[in-house]
């Protein structure tokens, strides 16, 4: 294995020699030039992503028509603005973007969209109109989530919420659909509510300090956009049974999804606490596919297909009824129902399940984790 | 600048020498940014057109202009954290203030609120770093919280309009087709910067920077001079504010929170020095392209996303050297010092080859220590007044947060769980201040401590993968590999004059960029059951990492207070020049304090990832800024020098203390925000600096 990374990577370094000195020029006259801009690389769903993307373009039937460059702009709108001006000037056809701010680009993109480049967002949305956007409903995604939770709590009772970064449309979206429905529950009382920044290590820290004055006997459930797996880990070692879980509405991360399985299931590479506990969960996701798609219908709309301006995906939700694991992962598989993997495919609790895609039967679990495609 | 040519006899070629000399931080930034230029229009398909330099002139625009008042304010010898959040403030206000009903804006009306916003954010902080004589550091950061939370409170999500005719003014041509008005902004604010360097303030400015006291003692009124550095300051940080609002056409209360450490990094490219009294605004103007360039020459390059933060890391670190090398460089004197030491021991020479004789002087006379001890021992409070003085206020603060917490949440005081909790959740950043704490008291600053916590946990999660036997070798693989780390930090810094902002913050891009490669995007493993157990178990009423932090505490105390390394390293805080006359091997210090700290740094990243039982990317993010806070809130110096780990212990304390209170609470994020910073504020008060003589 140590000497298949140390071929992979020499590829890779001969691969960006090759690029450097300009050698693809002449065969990438007959493809397409897409550039793919992203946000800060440093989080697990922006690498899964990235992944994807990449595996998408290396298809079997994008491979010949696309030439594909990966951009990091790191957090910094500013920085994206100057990236995706260098792109327009560099010849792309299509721009596949994460934007950092939905408002910021939308000077630079009109700009792209006047010089005939097709620019399309995913995860997050653009606002200016000439842009294609690719991405759930996050209303929608706080709406289902908190009703799930006011249902199992039989509208009743004290709950936590964990919400993500402070500042984005994205976490205001969800934030304010679920507490539109809390409101409408009188007993449900918001007694607690943390900033996540969606990220399981932040989660469990804050989730420590609200815990500090309080103790999990006081709450009924937990609404989080992510750390229902470190909420349940927390919970299991201040010494609640695994039938005690709270429940909690929260994101689809691997580890939360193995933990919805039934107690004693038999799955490979399995270890508390991430392994089948039955805990009541709803999982939902923005999924990291969508950069995937976008670069598909990237190409359809170069190639003179009607694309609409916005595809709303559809929010993958599973619950404890609906949860199933997969044995391989791949596209076929997922498409018959499995929506969880084993611990020992996926080492990393945090990394993010919703793959599954019924429109990209090119991408499966592979493709997530190491940017390889489907044959 | 008449005063300092006119004594001078000397012909107009040395004139002009000096002229070069002087400038010659801005002038290799220039030409530094030629190259890059020439590179990409050498690389990429067509020739550099009008439109290109257009392009790039106001994408470059934002940052210059924000780094052209963080300049200012570093030549007065201060520091500004809350840049970044005066362009998201003037962002947002800009975006929800403006009607999209009416038809044409007054570009000088908007323009002048921008402006003044900023102004008014920088007397805010003029007002405690001048008149109550506290901590830059400090206040700034606590403005950045207070205003943070004051942006999300005007908007709290992107949105809002920015009337178009504003970006037609700010990005449009002064003179179509040869002159775009982003270059013409950037020169009105130079001129208008030259006029000042060339008034009386301007003089004054450079003296508070070089040095206050001696400026103090020619009459300068230094705290006149400090309050309008930072309204100057703030004005430019509020232009550029419009500047952005004008660039997106609306607002989002996120955008310039991210420009902050790239703006440092461009006034240090831009050969400004930390510190005050030397650079200027036009060789940052430069050091803002550079850094802005680097996304053309990436795109150009076709350099992977892995790679990107090592490339932007490398060429930070290559600018810095360029604009270093010279005679009198670090480089060149370090290189010129071992000539010497080596023609010194082929001679024999060498100290370490001489003769062990006792060579020190004898004073002949009466001395304190011969005769009987005249003097009594002063009291415990009277010998360690200057420590309880400033480690003091951090403890009476957490007591405060303590009680308001019982009265607010109850179950505080008579909780064992909220006593464990508060130190469990202080004990990361109890190990950062110690690492941190030291490099700030050398008079540096380490901001590699994000990425070197994120490899660190993810090298150990990778190889422990759940066993515990594998912590055995896994522990000392991650200490040494921050041990190396830490040592290329010290070795730019000591050996090649890299400043320490530039230096570490390179090293953060280059690890990020190592993480990346070595967890292809998605680190495995997880942690042993013996690290989790020793971050979330009890012992009764204690998580067993808490008996580990009284030793940590203990052994910190005896390192800083009561060892030769400690003693060095507040005798190079003191003072570098003294502290090298005095013998001390200032090189090896420095290097042996990066090490410190970078090892700090991976316990850290050790102890999160049995908390969190995985290590994530980016999981050390949140604790750059926190390490460098509580550090200063604990009373210690940021200029080096000053402070004591208690202190530091107390500050680390307060403000997780602090945070448990809020998280407690239901209050809105803005509100916490803004309570967060005025706590700090208040927190630091009684480190005042006392009055100038």
């Amino acid at each position: 294995m140590g000497i298949g990374l140390k071929v992979r990577r020499l590829a890779l370094l001969a691969g960006m020699a090759a690029c450097a000195f300009g050698l693809s020029a002449a065969e990438a006259a007959e493809k397409h030039k897409i550039f793919l801009s992203m946000s800060f690389i440093g989080n697990d769903w922006q690498a899964e992503a990235a992944n994807m993307v990449k595996a998408m373009a290396s298809h079997k039937s994008l491979a010949d028509k696309v030439d594909l460059q990966v951009q990091v702009a790191g957090p910094n709108a500013q920085r994206q603005i100057q990236q995706v001006n260098a792109m327009v000037q560099a010849g792309a056809e299509a721009i596949v973007i994460f934007p950092i701010s939905p408002t910021a680009l939308n000077q630079v993109v009109k700009n792209a969209c006047d010089k005939g480049v097709k620019v399309f967002a995913y995860d997050a949305e653009i606002t200016e109109p000439c842009a294609y956007n690719v991405h759930i409903d996050q209303e929608e995604a706080g709406r289902v989530t908190a009703e799930w939770l006011v249902k199992k709590l039989n509208g009743k009772g004290n709950i936590i919420a964990v919400t993500g970064v402070p500042g984005t449309s994205v976490d205001d979206l969800r934030t304010k659909a679920a507490k539109e429905v809390f409101a409408k529950y009188p007993d449900i009382k918001i007694v607690g509510e943390a900033v996540g920044m969606w990220s399981q290590a932040v989660a469990r820290t804050e989730l420590s300090k609200i815990l500090a004055t309080r103790s999990w006997s006081d709450i009924n459930g937990l609404w989080m956009q992510v750390g229902c797996f470190t909420a349940n880990s927390m919970q299991l070692e201040a010494g609640k049974k695994t039938s005690e879980l709270l429940p909690c509405a929260g994101e689809g991360s691997n580890g939360g999804r193995i933990q919805m399985l039934p107690e004693g299931t038999e799955v490979e590479g399995a270890a508390s606490p991430y392994a089948p506990l039955g805990a009541p969960r709803i999982s939902y996701a923005s999924p990291p596919y969508s950069g995937a798609l976008a670069l598909k219908l990237a190409v359809e709309a170069i190639e003179g297909k009607d694309v609409p301006k916005t595809t709303i995906l559809p929010l993958p939700v599973v619950t404890n009824e609906t949860i199933k694991l997969c044995n391989e992962g791949t596209w076929a598989e997922m498409k018959a129902g499995c929506n969880a993997f084993k611990p020992s495919l996926v080492s990393n609790p945090g990394w993010f399940a919703s793959i599954f895609s019924d429109q990209a039967p090119e991408i499966g679990l592979s493709a997530a984790l190491v940017g390889q495609p489907e044959d | 600048m008449s005063s300092t040519t006119l004594p001078s006899p000397a012909s107009s070629g040395f004139g002009l020498r000096r002229a070069l000399m002087r400038n010659r931080g801005a002038l290799i930034a220039a030409a530094v940014l030629a190259i890059l230029l020439f590179i990409v229009d050498w690389i990429s398909a067509g020739p550099l057109t009008y439109f290109d330099v257009s392009f790039l002139s106001s994408g470059g625009a934002t940052s210059a202009l924000a780094a052209i008042g963080q300049t200012i304010v570093i030549l007065s010898g201060g520091f500004d954290l809350s840049a970044g959040a005066v362009i998201s403030l003037v962002n947002v206000v800009l975006a929800s203030s403006m009607d999209p009903m009416a038809p044409g804006a007054s570009i000088l009306l908007w323009t002048a609120v921008g402006i003044g916003v900023g102004m008014a954010v920088g007397a805010f902080n003029g007002f405690f770093i001048a008149v109550l004589r506290m901590q830059p550091i400090v206040v700034t950061l606590s403005t950045m919280f207070i205003l943070q939370g004051v942006t999300l409170l005007v908007m709290d999500k992107p949105g809002g309009f920015v009337s178009p005719d504003l970006g037609t003014f700010y990005l449009g041509d002064a003179i179509t087709n040869w002159l775009p008005m982003p270059l013409v902004v950037l020169g009105v604010v130079l001129l208008a910067w030259f006029w000042l360097k060339g008034t009386r303030f301007g003089t004054a400015l450079y003296a508070v920077g070089s040095d206050a006291d001696s400026a103090a003692s020619v009459g300068i009124n230094v705290v006149l001079v400090r309050f309008a550095v930072y309204v100057i300051a703030g004005g430019c940080y509020g232009l550029a504010g419009v500047f952005i609002s004008a660039q997106t056409g609306s607002g989002d209360p996120l955008v310039g929170n991210p420009l902050l450490l790239s703006m440092f990094a461009a006034v240090v490219v831009g050969g400004t020095r930390l510190g005050g009294g030397q650079g200027g605004p036009v060789g940052t103007v430069f050091g803002a392209y550079i850094l802005m360039m680097v996304v053309n020459i990436l795109l150009v390059l076709n350099v992977s996303a892995y790679y990107s933060t090592i490339a932007e890391g490398t060429i930070l670190v290559l600018a810095a050297l360029a604009g270093s090398i010279s005679h009198a460089s670090v480089l060149a004197v370090q290189l010129r010092a071992a000539r010497a030491r080596l023609a010194a021991w082929r001679a024999g020479i060498l100290p370490s080859q001489l003769e062990r004789v006792d060579r020190r002087l004898r004073i002949a006379g009466p001395s304190h220590h011969q005769g009987s001890p005249a003097s009594p021992r002063p009291a415990f409070h009277l010998r360690n007044a200057e420590t309880l003085r400033y480690a003091l206020p951090a403890y009476v603060c957490l007591l405060i947060i303590v009680i308001v917490t019982q009265i607010w949440l109850g179950r505080a005081i008579l909780n064992p769980g909220y006593w464990n909790s508060l130190l469990v959740l202080s004990s990361f950043l109890a190990v950062l201040a110690l690492g941190q704490g030291t490099v700030i008291l050398t008079g540096g600053l380490d901001l590699s401590v994000p990425w070197t916590i994120g490899i660190s946990g993810i090298i150990l999660a990778g190889m422990v993968n759940g066993s515990d036997a594998a912590l055995v070798y896994a522990l000392p693989v991650v200490l040494l590999m921050a041990c190396a780390i830490g040592f290329a930090n010290g070795f730019g810094i000591v050996y090649l004059g890299i400043s320490p902002i530039v230096m570490t913050l390179a090293t953060n891009g280059i690890l990020q960029g190592c993480a990346l490669l070595y967890s292809q995007g998605t680190p495995a493993g997880f942690s042993s059951p013996l690290l989790r157990w020793f971050m979330t178990a009890k012992l009764g009423l204690v998580t067993p990492v808490v008996l580990l932090m009284v030793v940590f505490v203990v052994v910190a105390v005896l390192l800083l207070g009561r060892t030769p390394f400690g003693r060095r390293v507040y005798g190079i805080g003191n003072g570098l020049r003294a502290a090298r006359l005095s013998g001390i091997g200032v090189e090896r210090t420095l290097i042996l304090v990066y090490m410190l700290s970078a090892v700090c740094a991976a316990i850290v990243g050790i102890m999160l990832t049995g908390f969190s039982g995985q290590a994530s990317l980016g999981m050390g993010d949140d604790y750059l800024l926190p390490s460098i806070a509580v550090v200063v809130v604990g009373g210690a110096l940021i200029t080096g020098g000053r402070g004591h780990y208690l202190g530091m212990l107390g500050g680390v304390l307060l403000l997780t203390a602090l945070q448990m209170l809020l998280a407690g609470t239901t209050l809105p994020y803005a509100t916490r925000a803004i309570l967060y910073g005025l706590v700090v504020l208040g927190a630091v008060m009684a480190l005042r600096e006392r009055r100038l003589q």
